[in-house]
């Protein structure tokens, strides 16, 4: 083995996933407290970012992401018909189907986002939803690879 | 609305006791964050909350000079209202603190990965100070708070808390679907744990309320619209029958709305024969001297109980919970009925006679010899209907024996579970919901009557499973703060709604169409229109920030810089946040 064959087997090991998480303060923050008040135990690759309503994550958000390296984005919000402010997430989940495509075409694949729902008692949801955003990643590697 | 002040952050990292220190290595964290830019103090302490962390911060600021304070504790959820309140009592605005949530999301949640939760902690600590250099300070708002309080359901909670509200000298509005007062309450002859029928302990209530000069009362009627916010909320009544419709300014709400009985379908051949109801079923047969066989009007002889139907159902959703008051009513319905019945059964899981005086009832019903037999969770026991005849069959766990029972009434003492309409309240009053499908409070220990809408409180089995009594303590509750907020007649708001740049704005309506609260309007008298925000609407979703094509709108407290700066702190080395290349 050459020494840079061992540097990228080393390199692989010690990769992990750099999650961005975008949160809802009512639904889906709510639900990563209380998976922590349940002791429920998830991979710690995920940052949570709390916004107000998925409606507030503008595109832009996920793309800087990105661009600053995030392997992969997860949205958690309120259910449809369940948003505290009545409709925002619709609009994040119609701005973010256009975004998929367009990044898709940009060449990164588009299971670096995961745009899920997990209200404020559905704890395993959220917890769930971080484990599949992390593992699905992980499959895909690292972010920076996939540029070059 | 700028700080002018270069930033100065104090950071104070919690231990909460065993809670985040068993796990994250918190002097480590604070040791960190003093690396960090504008950083001026840092430190780790083990409560944060506690009388002597609310004064250190308070200490901290006057000797440092802070401006700026991070909290790395628990979920701000749970005590951002606590720390808001220390910053600003030393002098620092409310909008100028942060926090971190390195309990819920980091050491519960993470308990076997101490290192990785390290890390994780001190990157939550990275972007908190980030968006604490980038907040801005924001001017505290009141607003006033009519006083007018909507009670939105007429049974026992929704009547004692029109009642109290109406006797502090404050008007009610009580909205009632039915076209009677009382609820479930009045139609139940066995109440525990007084002696009494729900009729006899209700008439008083209804006729006080009735009589209530303070008190209005629309019955046939639903609420169909609300709008507005705390202390001023627009309503729109309509009465069901006529379906005429009535618009009220009210201040504070109140939503009572209760629970329905579970109609046990698939369970213990329920539906099979008529003689087999639930316990709200029975409660419900008009009182008589003798209790009649619904199938032929024979008295019954022998009849029989079985608890936690459709309750306590790990998995099933919706049924999970304890519904709380079965226990108490089967053991008094069945003591009472024992007095006329020769043979009483109660099949039960579990026997949890909790509250007041309910032991009480389970021991005179063990005196008048009611049976009461256990049977497995895992094994429930057998219903089936052949000829006309209930016939059950179970294993009794104390005597590990297989018994058969021929009961002429089998009565199921069915859950409590949400009104088929919760989800329109939920709907209407911007309430969540929790697993068991009732409200969720605000806070499960420190706020149970309030909720996440400012101004809506909640009551009575609205919220949860709970018997009348305990429905009842939730009313003067909830009471108690929908006039503790008209008394005060304001109440301070969140500053943080949207403000949108007339310079920026290209008056292309998106941010009109995509408001949920028709809070954005065009500005006609300048040209060309501009949009502009009319701030008491805005609920700061930021829907509209984000959708702006132009950048012109700002979410207060919630800017694109304040999100995008937490993003770099998390994904950028510092040399790159210098503006170097990547590593």
């Amino acid at each position: 083995m050459t020494t840079v064959e061992k540097k990228e087997v080393q390199a692989k090991k010690e990769w992990e996933p750099q999650i961005v998480a975008f949160c809802c303060n009512w639904c889906s923050y709510a639900g990563a407290d209380l998976a922590g008040t349940s002791r429920i135990q998830y991979p710690p690759n995920a940052r949570i970012i709390r916004v107000n309503c998925t409606g507030r994550i503008s595109p832009e958000f996920i793309l800087a992401s990105l661009e600053m390296g995030a392997d992969g984005v997860l949205v958690s919000g309120c259910h449809p018909g369940d948003c505290h402010y009545s409709s925002g997430n619709l609009k994040l989940r119609a701005r973010l189907t256009i975004m998929k495509m367009a990044i898709e075409q940009a060449g990164i694949n588009p299971d670096r986002i995961r745009l899920q729902w997990a209200s404020a008692s559905e704890a395993q949801i959220f917890a769930d939803g971080v484990t599949t955003i992390v593992e699905q990643v992980r499959a895909l590697g690292p972010l920076r690879r996939e540029w070059k | 609305m700028t700080q002018t002040d270069d930033p100065r952050i104090g950071v104070f990292v919690c231990h909460c006791g065993h809670n985040i220190a068993g796990v994250v290595d918190v002097e480590a964290v604070a040791k960190m964050a003093e690396s960090l830019p504008n950083v001026v103090f840092s430190c780790d302490e083990m409560f944060m909350c506690s009388d002597a962390g609310q004064q250190l911060i308070r200490d901290k600021i006057e000797e440092h000079n802070l401006n700026r304070v991070v909290v790395a504790s628990c979920s701000p959820r749970m005590h951002e209202p606590t720390f808001r309140r220390v910053v600003e009592e030393a002098g620092v605005n409310r909008y100028l603190f942060d926090q971190v949530n390195l309990r819920e999301h980091v050491s519960w949640c993470h308990t076997r990965q101490p290192e990785a939760a390290t890390e994780k902690a001190k990157d939550l600590v990275k972007m908190s100070v980030a968006r604490a250099r980038v907040l801005e300070d924001l001017p505290i708002k009141t607003v006033k708070v009519l006083a007018t309080t909507l009670v939105v359901g007429g049974g026992i909670a929704g009547l004692r808390a029109a009642l109290d509200i109406g006797d502090r000298g404050f008007d009610v509005l009580l909205v009632e679907k039915e076209s009677e007062l009382g609820g479930h309450v009045a139609k139940w002859t066995h109440l525990f744990p007084a002696d009494e029928s729900g009729a006899e302990v209700i008439k008083p209530l209804i006729k006080d309320v009735k009589a209530h000069k303070r008190i209005t009362t629309l019955t046939n009627s639903k609420v169909i619209e609300f709008d507005g916010y705390i202390g001023n909320f627009e309503v729109t009544v309509e009465n069901l029958k006529t379906e005429k419709k009535q618009k009220f300014d009210i201040g504070t709400v109140i939503v009572a709305t209760g629970f329905i009985p579970f109609r046990p379908y698939g369970y213990f051949a329920y539906g099979e024969s008529p003689d087999i109801v639930t316990l709200a079923e029975l409660q419900e047969l008009a009182p008589s001297d003798q209790l009649l066989k619904p199938s032929d009007g024979t008295p019954v002889k022998k009849i029989a109980f079985i608890g936690c139907v459709g309750s306590r159902e790990p998995g099933v959703k919706g049924h999970e919970h304890c519904s709380r008051h079965c226990c108490a009513a089967t053991a008094k319905a069945a003591a009472d009925l024992r007095e006329k019945i020769e043979e009483v059964l109660i099949l039960y899981q579990d026997i949890r006679t909790y509250g007041k005086g309910h032991e009480e009832f389970y021991r005179l019903a063990r005196r008048r010899h009611v049976i009461f037999s256990k049977f497995p969770r895992d094994a429930k026991p057998v219903v089936t209907v052949k000829n006309s005849e209930v016939h059950m069959s179970w294993r009794d766990v104390l005597a590990d024996r297989e018994l058969t029972f021929q009961p002429d009434l089998l009565v199921l003492a069915t859950a409590m579970i949400p009104p088929e309409d919760i989800a329109e309240t939920a709907k209407m009053f911007s309430l969540t919901r929790s697993g068991d499908g009732f409200f969720n409070p605000e806070h499960i220990k420190l706020a149970p009557l309030t909720t996440h809408t400012a101004g809506v409180m909640i009551a009575g089995a609205s919220q949860a499973a709970k018997n009348a009594s305990e429905s009842v303590i939730d009313a003067s509750g909830a009471a108690a703060k929908a006039v503790g907020l008209m008394a005060k007649g304001e109440v301070e708001i969140e500053s943080t709604v949207s403000h949108v740049l007339s310079e920026l704005c290209s008056s292309c309506h998106t941010c009109i169409t995509v408001c949920p609260y028709g809070a954005i309007n065009m500005d006609e008298t300048v040209d060309p229109p501009v949009a502009f925000v009319t701030e008491a609407k805005c609920r700061g979703c930021g829907t509209c920030a984000s959708a702006c094509p132009s950048s012109a709108i700002i979410m207060y407290h919630s800017t694109d810089n304040q999100i995008m700066t937490m993003v770099e702190a998390y994904l950028c080395s510092p040399a790159q946040l210098e503006g170097g290349e990547p590593q």
